[in-house]
């Protein structure tokens, strides 16, 4: 055989086929130089092909940027990104479920085209790393074949559809909920109502209420199964989501019914297409748009768009067949042996939980950071065709759920695990932690979330059996920087890279959030406590369990304890850690975890987090918008000083972002920043509102002069965090108007 | 068609090993730029999975593994890309890029490590053009022959591993008892 499209021929269905010829024409149309730049990264983008760190060429190596002078010259796949630098692919598996036949495809590309590791994503994908786009189409081609497709996986598109890996089989749903996650996948995959959108829209689904699985509330869309009057529907919230600022979902319909969630999601979709934010990347999820107009007005819009569908025979098609997803186990169900092993026994005290379905188990694979071996996951498949069958989950916590497992196989189960080396114990507790890519291979990575959560999951595996149940119980997780795509927010004790100037030197930080719930499909997130150098992270991971063990009330949870004793006391608890010996003290505090070059935010690229690329200007907004946020946080706990000194320090973030965005070369200090942006937005009229005129632009430059922030009482931080926040708004119009004025501007050439 | 990703890999004397001590290795490996005539990109650690590929330096033509599967420590050379030149000097070239980072990790005072000659894998990462049955062995047996003896100074004695899904791989027993120094030097 001389290729994949000729050796799997017809296994490959016809459209999936269609659209990877096109992509493989485009690839070659690209290095013939037929195709733009832009319009290049969003295709490749749509079709789950990402760029990964250093993909424009430039690395530092500890003593400097460097240049990585690859093959192809001048051949580049996207703004920046060079052709041959290795990318990440992420392919999209809908509510995480493999089959044995997918699981092994996916091994064999792992070994294939990539490192063979592949790894669990938070949002149930399975992402290949250092990939060369030239071997991405014949990839694409073999999960074809096994009814895989990448699209849509990324890009300003429907992500990957979540759900509750025990859909089904769970002892607290209301209803399986696969169904409806299967059928609103095939239904919004391509649809023209989709295709429109500013920015990414993720859509998840629970069974209940109480457990975490769905996670909707941090979700652009989420829907929660109910059955009311023996009738099915579901709780239906909108505009959630993580990031620099997480908000919580609003309800949109307390019971929308069965027949109405496609049209409602669709309708819904229809008012984001059209009135969300296209311009300022920033604000462009779902959930400003409901911020803007609020969630009465929003659903008003979404009722009067729901009257304009053209009704479908999709909406209610699949109702017809709800057992369509169903899952066939392929062993007698039975009860888990009373004599088992004590190894065994210890495994399945977190690892195996019993289905609804007398007789079978869930069995949780679980994964160190969400890393498998290809030759492990054909094992696995091998144990899954013998014992379970097609039933395997990918889960948010970055695992693999093997369900239908009798109890009468779980040892043996358990016993192949261990021959695999994949026998951990503990799954969800506090060394199950969950960690983005961070600067391991995302662009955007400020601290190494995977180097931390591997040396932290190193350190706990070790005293594991002599924790308190209280402080097992507990959840980790990291997110390399404010994306959040480690959903730290959703945990009690949660991590995010930030960088901080110590001495003339960047020092590796995480930013600690502590107090969020899992529970109840995260229904709370936590709070900002403090930043800590990376190396000290281990250390206050112990002070803050020992200071929660030692002031708890009775059984009091971590949220209650948080909630009780406030931020206020877990900065002093952390204070003694937060200030970084000097370079010449102990230079390891200015290297990260599991990399041992000197740390730099040099490498921090453009990212391409959705659909095209993201301008550096937008990162820098957002992540004056933490700064402000952390500001408030200050305020909050009596911090005024802090508070508006962080106010200002926003400020010139998102002046330095316009500045630069203007290609204009500015230094990070406050008076070189306000120095130019003085002269190349103020001066010019750049940043002139067209009402307010040079009013929110003077809010800087009078802090700058009076420096009144440095001597801040309540009242004075109060007015800066205010003049900070108009400050912001008035940057992010700002940007929105140049780039329209650029755009219109190449137009007319 | 012609398949090229190859995959070398040879033991490590010693069982035990720390890989973390690798990481600052192959970073540095690429600040020096250790391996002249190839691009080096990065590192990455994949220590925390048991028998995995270990710490792994990142090329652009192959990548290099100091790798932990079957719970057996050894350097594993992976080519990636294309090579210019016939199949049995695609093959000698494996070898040779495999027990030179061999030659390399062994000069690295800070990890002690030596390597064993005496048993080497080779797979090839392809299963359209190698997939993993007879007709692929007989293709590659001459070829494998060829080089290990001529790296090893003996007749070596194969054996086909593995299953169909598994990659197609071949262990080869050298029969030698040197150095990767002395197998570098006599072809
Ligand atoms: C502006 C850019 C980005 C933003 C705002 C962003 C935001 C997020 C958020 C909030 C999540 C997780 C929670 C959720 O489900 O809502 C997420 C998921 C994720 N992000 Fe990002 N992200 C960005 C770029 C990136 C990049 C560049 C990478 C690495 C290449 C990355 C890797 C991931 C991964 C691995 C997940 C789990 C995802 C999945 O399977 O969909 N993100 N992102
Ligand atoms: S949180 Fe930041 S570092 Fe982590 S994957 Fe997302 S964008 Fe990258």
């Amino acid at each position: 055989m001389t290729s994949w499209k000729e050796q799997l021929g017809d296994r490959i269905p016809d459209q999936l086929g269609g659209e990877v010829d096109l992509f493989e024409g485009q690839i070659a149309l690209k290095k013939q130089g037929k195709i733009d730049d832009k319009i290049f990264a969003e295709t490749r983008l749509r079709r789950g092909v990402y760029g990964q760190r250093y993909d424009n060429g430039l690395r530092d190596d500890g003593t400097g940027q460097k240049t990585l002078t690859f093959p192809c010259g001048d051949l580049t796949k996207g703004p920046d990104t060079v052709w041959d630098a290795p990318g990440m692919m992420r392919i999209k598996i809908p509510f995480g479920k493999l089959t044995v036949e997918q699981l092994e495809v996916l091994s064999e590309l792992a070994e294939e085209n990539s490192d063979s590791i592949l790894h669990v994503t938070t949002r149930q994908d399975i992402q290949l790393h250092f990939i060369h786009i030239e071997e991405a189409p014949d990839m694409m081609r073999r999960l074809a074949s096994v009814g895989i497709t990448t699209r849509e996986a990324c890009g300003n598109s429907v992500r990957n559809v979540t759900a509750c890996e025990y859909a089904g089989v769970c002892t607290t749903q209301a209803f399986d909920v696969t169904p409806y996650a299967n059928a609103i996948t095939q239904y919004l995959l391509g649809h023209p109502d989709v295709q429109d959108f500013g920015r990414k829209f993720k859509i998840a689904f629970s069974g209940c209420e109480d457990n975490p699985c769905g996670l909707v509330t941090f979700h652009d869309l989420g829907a929660v199964a109910q059955v009311r009057d023996g009738k099915r529907g579901f709780r239906v919230v909108v505009g959630g989501g993580l990031g620099a600022v997480p908000v919580q979902a609003k309800v949109l319909a307390e019971f929308c019914p069965e027949e109405e969630l496609f049209p409602l999601t669709q309708a819904v979709a229809r008012v984001f297409a059209r009135l969300g934010e296209k311009q300022s990347r920033a604000r462009a999820r779902i959930k400003f748009l409901v911020q803007k107009v609020g969630i009465d007005e929003f659903k008003k819009l979404v009722a009067d768009e729901r009257e304009t569908l053209r009704p479908d025979e999709r909406w209610t098609a699949f109702l017809d067949d709800l057992h369509a997803t169903d899952e066939t186990p392929v062993r007698e169900a039975g009860a888990v042996p009373s004599g088992a092993s004590a190894g065994f026994k210890a495994w399945a005290e977190h690892n195996l939980k019993p289905q609804a379905q007398e007789g079978y188990y869930s069995a949780i694979v679980k994964l160190p950071l969400g890393d498998f071996t290809a030759a492990q996951g054909r094992a696995l498949a091998r144990l899954a065709r013998e014992l379970t069958g097609d039933s395997i989950r990918c889960t948010v916590e970055q695992n693999l759920t093997f369900r239908w497992l009798s109890g009468a196989d779980a040892e043996t189960f358990y016993e192949g695990l261990v021959a695999l080396n994949m026998a951990a114990t503990g799954a969800g507790t506090i060394t199950d932690m969950t960690s983005c890519p961070g600067t391991d291979t995302c662009k955007l990575g400020i601290s190494a979330s995977r180097g931390l959560t591997g040396e932290l999951r190193k350190r706990l595996t070790v005293i594991e059996d002599e924790l308190d149940p209280a402080i097992r119980a507990l959840r980790m997780k990291a997110s390399g920087c404010f994306n959040s795509c480690g959903q730290h927010h959703a945990a009690d004790i949660g991590f995010t890279g930030v960088s901080r100037q110590v001495g003339g030197r960047k020092v590796p930080h995480f930013n600690i959030v502590l107090g969020g719930q899992w529970t109840e499909n995260a229904k709370s997130y936590g709070l900002v406590v403090g930043a800590v150098p990376s190396k000290n992270i281990p250390k206050a991971v112990e002070l803050i369990t020992e200071y929660y063990l030692a002031n708890r009330e009775g059984a009091e949870s971590f949220q209650a304890f948080m909630a009780r004793v406030g931020k206020k006391e877990f900065r002093k608890v952390l204070a003694p850690i937060q200030k970084p010996p000097s370079y010449e003290e102990d230079p390891s505090y200015y290297s990260d975890w599991g990399n041992p070059r000197e740390y730099t935010i040099g490498d921090i690229g453009v990212g391409e987090c959705a659909g095209e690329i993201v301008p550096f200007v937008e990162f820098g907004l957002q992540e004056a918008e933490q700064q402000l946020h952390d500001a408030q946080d200050a305020l909050e706990a009596g911090q005024a000083a802090i508070a508006s000194a962080g106010a200002f320090k926003a400020m010139v973030t998102a002046a330095k972002a316009l500045v630069r965005h203007l290609e204009v070369q500015v230094k990070d200090d406050a008076d070189d920043v306000v120095a130019n942006f003085k002269t190349h937005l103020h001066d010019t009229a750049l940043f002139h509102d067209p009402f307010a005129k040079g009013k929110f632009a003077t809010y800087l430059l009078k802090m700058h002069d009076d420096q009144s922030f440095k001597s801040a009482n309540d009242e004075i931080a109060h007015r800066t965090l205010d003049e900070a926040q108009l400050f912001l708004e008035a940057a992010h119009a700002c940007y929105q108007r140049l780039t329209e004025a650029a755009a219109t501007a190449a137009a007319a050439e | 068609m012609q398949a090229t990703k190859f995959q070398v890999k040879v033991y490590t004397r010693a069982g035990d090993i720390e890989l973390e001590k690798l990481i600052p290795v192959f970073h540095e490996w690429i600040r020096a730029k250790k391996i002249s005539d190839e691009l080096l990109i990065d590192v990455a650690d994949y220590a925390h999975v048991p028998q995995g590929p270990g710490v792994v330096l990142i090329g652009h033509q192959s990548d290099y593994y100091l790798d932990v599967a079957d719970n057996r420590p050894g350097l594993l050379y992976s080519r990636k890309r294309g090579f210019d030149g016939d199949f049995q000097a695609g093959i000698d070239d494996a070898f040779r890029r495999a027990l030179n980072a061999c030659r390399l990790l062994e000069e690295e005072s800070s990890l002690g490590l030596e390597f064993a000659t005496d048993e080497v894998l080779f797979r090839v990462q392809d299963r359209l053009a190698a997939p993993n049955e007879d007709a692929t062995y007989d293709a590659y047996k001459p070829a494998l022959e060829q080089a290990a003896g001529a790296f090893f100074g003996h007749a070596p004695s194969l054996e086909r591993l593995g299953s169909e899904r598994e990659p197609f791989a071949v262990r080869i027993s050298t029969g030698a008892g040197g150095t990767v120094a002395d197998a570098l030097a006599r072809h």
